[in-house]
């Protein structure tokens, strides 16, 4: 039986190989997120270690809720007093894109990609773990230096100046006084590093007299475990922990690989589609060729082989194909890896340089996965083949019988169903964590997606008929002949179908959803803010304190406002609060007053409190809320108002005075400001212009491109959503032209009498190219109601307050989505159409 | 007449007017060195306008290449053939199948019709694929003589054989095509309903003036025919007017097949 089941994969290579080709795609995508995210891993790994390297104890403020207070200066010369301490510095680190070097062409480094980081120059160049590669320590104010290979790639030479974008606005001529390496090879995976003295650091990004953090160094031969007791004693009062270099490492690994696990999750999940997609490829090329094998089989069984033995050899036969399709599929998947890594540079988001690794478990996983869908794949095939009796088999043009149709129906209605009710589930049932709502939502959907499988069938014949009428029409006898074959095996049209149905559907969910939340988005915007600007920093750089204050004081505005969020306990739970100028919300904002009023600008110790929230409190009007802030302040609120609307806010509102005499959060997230009457955003256009000169760190929006931006940022989403669909969908493809090629093979004979009674090459290559694109609109069409289902399903399950819950179906997307799949499939079809223009009339004939 | 002006019009060697095919001198070579078959040895035959022919001979004398070849399905090693007065050798592939379009009918022993086709589909593919507009009197007479009444809105394989058999001859005779080739079209039907095909065929020839070429090895079959052919090892060794079915089984005896 072995020998027959080689002898049957040798026979039937060139279409085995499709098989393979499907599983090779499934199998290298899924590799390809291990080898991703295990090879960032380890270079993050790395990285959190030469962190850490020369630091034995960290000491680091702490704080119960929100973010900690920085740490007194003093304490660095305290912590040096102590037994057994070899050195102690102060730490220094700015936010993300908080300083920006401005180049010698005028432009900054680009924000999009890895990040740019200041921090105070640590003379210790063992804590530092920075040393300087050429050039002078950075010790006088408006000195800098830059990692190495920064400064090469972006222009910087030791000895010149150059213009900074710091919170204060642009600052001019810091002389670049030294390149350095971060560690022994300046891995610094993309980002650009650069110092300043501490003295800088405190002015530009942080406070005069505070450090963030105190790394120290203990003497050779001294316990650090003793000298941190002995430290933390020194301590005293001040909110702070000291910790040792492991648990700092440890946490800075555990920091980085949450990033990379969700990359590397993503990218699992959609080459989890791919995979799932493969599936409906490979059951059908199986159950093709042993259609075609019927007789073959029917004979084995009447010379004595039992049922048993034919099915095992089906599935020995699968087994072969899994573990070669695995195999190409590890290597494939290392390739597809580079690929990807190639498009996330091409889009911008380039990711830091990292080892191929493959580990057993990638290994495992990949041969378990390529084998047990190919294996899953064949069972059906394989029952039906060997069920057929011997007799069947032998009489002329007998066929496996398919199961009952209605039967078939039946279970796909019900599969259909029960997969709509998981959904539903999912979405409006009790809320559930995220891994456990990604499998309810994804097993929904594999239900919908077999029951649709199932059932489709049912309406390919009428379906493809009514999809083929305007093919028959333009294409003439050739469109016909497409039409009629699109529809004459209801189940292969509709397994082909699937895969395409699968790709689409959740490309038209994206797109559902995106469009659903962009207009909602855009009317909730429009219904609720009036400000004429919004205004964030680029690439959640941060704003400088003193931009509201600037604009407020520039007399263009009518109002203007800064937006601070901090933490803060509000009744028994920690919060986020928002603090801006009270007296501009009513010129800025429409926040739906549902009782109290707004106060004034001067009015102090109040709370406005949205309508949910005043319910979880218990807070009516006129009540007070104790809140106590990260600093220990504390006060007792006055609720001036409940407001509804959702929008902009959810959070407690409260003046700026709460904030300052707090001691809380001093830099505003966003700024919001409107005109006088009678000024226009274009009369205001110059004066914009010279505030983003000297702030290029900020983006001034209009309500109108505040939205757009909104807009920008979720088709961005589904950009990326549907480049990593592409694989799913080109397997697919793929898909039907395997089928496509079985079908010619299978119809040798028809064509060959189409070819003698007329027929001309290209008219046997426009039918063939038709019927894919037949199949695949039929795809197409199922595709984009179960998307367009789920996406109704989605939308609803968003918060109306916030998203809107309006659907609206983006036809002209879905419409251009489905045109680019169609002429797809008419590339796809070329080879088997040319195979099926090729064919020798003659042979054909007597095939 | 719908039949499309020939493709290429042979003028160096005008053919006689009442001939609707002939070879030439015809030879058909397969393989090469050990392995050489010669299918076709030098052939010489006309076929007239209006006339039924059957050719005869015994399994591997070369009757269906003889008819491959004249129906610019298969090439030749030497010699011509001629439709009409067309030099098939000349034709390239897309002109050949143009002329099996518009100018040649064919009936196969089996799988004659396209599945997803009606019957009536079927008769007017040729048409069809021409993009002609089938003549409707014609046709309805054909349908009609052909016996298949309300039976043309029917798949292929809700016909019985004969059925299918008839809608075969129906789409062979729908264009009016110059000539019609049939490879042993009632081999696969019981003897009653082979008769009424056969008998059908003749009515075509005589009353249509249709010009029919038959392959079959059933001596009844080739009585219904105006002339018989035989061939033996790739030639026509001899030829029988007027046959019957009894002169035919002679002939044959004497041939020693
Ligand atoms: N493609 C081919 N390659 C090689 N030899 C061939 C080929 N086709 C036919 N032949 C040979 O040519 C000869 C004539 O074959 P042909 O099919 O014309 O016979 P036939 O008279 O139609 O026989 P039958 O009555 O069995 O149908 C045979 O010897 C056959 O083996
Ligand atoms: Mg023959």
């Amino acid at each position: 039986m072995l020998r027959l089941t080689l002898r049957n994969l040798a026979a039937n290579k060139a279409r085995f190989l499709m098989t393979t080709f499907a599983v090779v795609l499934g199998v290298g995508f899924v590799v390809s997120s291990f080898v991703m995210s295990d090879g960032l891993r380890s270079t993050f790994g790395a990285l959190s270690e030469d962190i850490t390297a020369g630091t034995d104890l960290l000491v680091r403020p702490t704080s119960e809720f929100g973010e900690p207070l920085p740490l007194p200066e003093d304490l660095v010369t305290e912590i040096l007093a102590v037994d057994g301490v070899d050195n102690a510095e102060a730490f220094m680190e700015s936010a993300e894109n908080e300083l920006q070097p401005i180049k010698a062409d005028g432009s900054t480094i680009t924000t999009a990609g890895p990040p740019q980081l200041t921090f105070a120059w640590n003379d210790d160049t063992e804590i530092g773990a920075f040393t300087i590669v050429e050039g002078t320590a950075p010790d006088e104010p408006r000195e800098f230096s830059m990692d190495h290979t920064a400064a090469a790639k972006h222009g910087f030479e030791i000895g010149q100046t150059y213009d900074f974008v710091t919170p204060l606005g642009v600052e001019e001529d810091f002389t670049f006084v030294a390149t350095t390496s971060f560690g022994a090879d300046n891995a610094t995976v993309g980002a650009t590093l650069m110092h300043v003295s501490l003295a800088e650091a405190q002015r530009l990004f942080g406070d005069p007299g505070t450090v963030q953090q105190i790394a120290i160094s203990v003497d050779p031969g001294v316990d650090a475990a003793a000298v941190a007791n002995d430290i933390a004693a020194v301590l005293g009062t001040t909110t702070a922990e000291i910790v040792d270099q492991a648990t700092v490492t440890a946490e800075q690994k555990a920091e980085f690989t949450e990033g990379i696990d969700i990359v590397g999750n993503v990218l699992l999940g959609f080459a989890i589609v791919s995979l799932f997609v493969s599936i409906f490829i490979i059951y059908n090329t199986f159950a093709i060729v042993l259609g075609q094998r019927v007789r073959e089989m029917g004979l084995l069984r009447a010379i004595g082989a039992d049922a048993a033995q034919l099915r095992r050899s089906v599935v020995a036969e699968a087994v072969i194909i899994g573990v070669i399709a695995s195999a190409i599929g590890l290597a494939a998947g290392v390739g597809i890896a580079a690929l990807l890594t190639a498009v996330f540079e091409a889009v911008g988001a380039e990711l830091p340089a990292y080892p191929t690794i493959l580990s057993a478990r990638t290994v495992v996983l990949a041969f378990v996965l390529g084998i047990g869908v190919t294996v899953a794949s064949s069972i059906a095939p394989a029952r039906a083949a060997a069920g057929i009796s011997p007799i069947e088999a032998i009489r002329d043009g007998a066929a496996v019988t398919p199961e009952n149709g209605r039967q078939r129906l039946v279970r796909g209605a019900m599969t259909l169903l029960a997969g709509v009710a998981v959904g539903s589930f999912g979405l409006f049932g009790p809320g559930l964590g995220t891994l456990a709502l990604v499998l309810t939502l994804g097993s929904a959907a594999v239900l919908v997606f077999l029951g649709l499988t199932l059932a489709s069938p049912a309406v390919a014949r009428p379906l493809t008929a009514v999809l083929g009428w305007p093919v028959a029409k333009l294409m003439g006898t050739a469109g016909g002949l497409a039409r009629g074959n699109a529809s004459r095996n209801p189940r292969r049209t509709a397994t082909t179908a699937a895969a395409l149905m699968i790709g689409l559907s959740l490309v038209t969910m994206g797109y559902v959803v995106g469009e659903s939340v962009k207009s909602s988005l855009g009317n909730l915007i429009a219904d609720s803010v009036s400000a004429d600007y919004v205004i964030a920093g680029m690439d959640e750089a941060a704003l400088p304190p003193v931009f509201a204050d600037e604009l407020a004081a520039s007399g263009q505005f009518e109002a203007v406002t800064g937006m601070r969020y901090d933490e803060a306990r509000l009744g028994a739970d920690v919060r986020e609060v928002t603090a801006l100028d009270m007296g501009t919300i009513d010129v800025l904002f429409d926040i739906d007053l549902e009782a109290g009023s707004i106060p004034a600008s001067d009015a102090t110790d109040v709370i406005l409190l949205h309508d949910e929230l005043a319910a979880d409190l218990a807070a009516d009007v006129g009540d007070t809320v104790p809140i106590e802030f990260v600093s220990g302040h504390t006060a007792d609120l006055t609720v001036a108002g409940i407001y509804a609307d959702a929008t902009i806010f959810e959070d407690p509102l409260v003046p700026d005075q709460v904030f300052d005499a707090a001691g809380a959060e001093v830099a505003d997230e966003w700024v919001a400001a409107v005109l006088p009457d009678g000024v226009s955003t274009a009369d205001l256009a110059p004066f914009v212009a010279e505030l983003e000169r000297t702030y290029p760190q900020v983006s001034i929006d209009t309500a109108s491109e505040f939205q757009q931006s909104f807009e920008d940022t979720i088709d961005s989403m589904l950009l990326v959503v549907n480049a990593l669909l592409a694989l799913a969908i080109v397997i697919a493809l793929i898909g039907i032209a395997n089928t496509l090629a079985l079908s010619v093979h299978e119809r040798t004979r028809e064509l060959g009498l189409l070819r003698a009674v007329g027929m001309t090459r290209r008219q046997t290559r426009r039918m063939v190219r038709w019927e894919a694109v037949l199949v695949a609109l039929f795809g197409a069409v199922l595709g984009v109601a179960a998307g367009s289902l789920f996406g109704w399903g989605v939308v609803s399950a968003l918060p109306a307050d916030t998203f809107g819950g309006s659907l609206t179906i983006p036809i002209p997307q879905i419409v251009q989505v489905v045109v680019l799949a169609a002429i797809a499939t008419l590339v796809a079809a070329w080879l088997p159409a040319r195979r099926a223009g090729k064919l020798d009339v003659l042979d054909a004939i007597a095939h | 007449m719908t039949v499309l002006d020939p493709p290429i019009t042979s003028l160096t060697n005008p053919r006689p007017a009442n001939i609707a095919a002939g070879a030439v001198g015809v030879s058909k070579i397969y393989g090469s060195g050990d392995t050489v078959v010669r299918a076709l040895d030098d052939v010489d035959v006309d076929f007239v306008e209006g006339h039924f022919t059957a050719i005869m001979g015994p399994s591997g004398s070369g009757k269906s290449t003889l008819m491959h070849c004249l129906a610019g399905l298969d090439t030749v090693s030497a010699g011509e053939i001629y439709i009409g007065d067309t030099d098939l050798s000349g034709l390239s592939e897309r002109d050949l199948t143009l002329l099996r379009r518009d100018r040649i009918g064919f009936i196969f022993q089996a799988f004659n019709l396209v599945p997803t086709l009606s019957a009536l589909e079927n008769i007017t593919l040729p048409m069809d694929l021409a993009g002609i507009k089938p003549d409707q009197a014609w046709l309805d007479e054909v349908i009609s003589t052909v016996g298949l009444g309300d039976r043309t809105d029917h798949r292929p394989n809700e016909l019985s054989g004969g059925q299918q058999q008839r809608v075969a001859v129906s789409r062979a005779l729908a264009s009016r095509p110059q000539i019609i080739f049939a490879d042993e079209p009632t081999g696969n039907l019981d003897s009653t309903t082979g008769a009424e095909i056969l008998a059908f065929m003749r009515r075509a020839v005589r009353e249509l003036g249709q010009t029919i070429v038959m392959v079959t090895h059933d001596p009844v079959a080739a009585s219904y025919a105006d002339r018989v052919i035989f061939l033996a090892d790739g030639r026509i060794v001899d030829e029988l007017h007027g046959p019957t079915p009894e002169s035919v089984l002679d002939r044959m005896k004497s041939l020693g097949s």
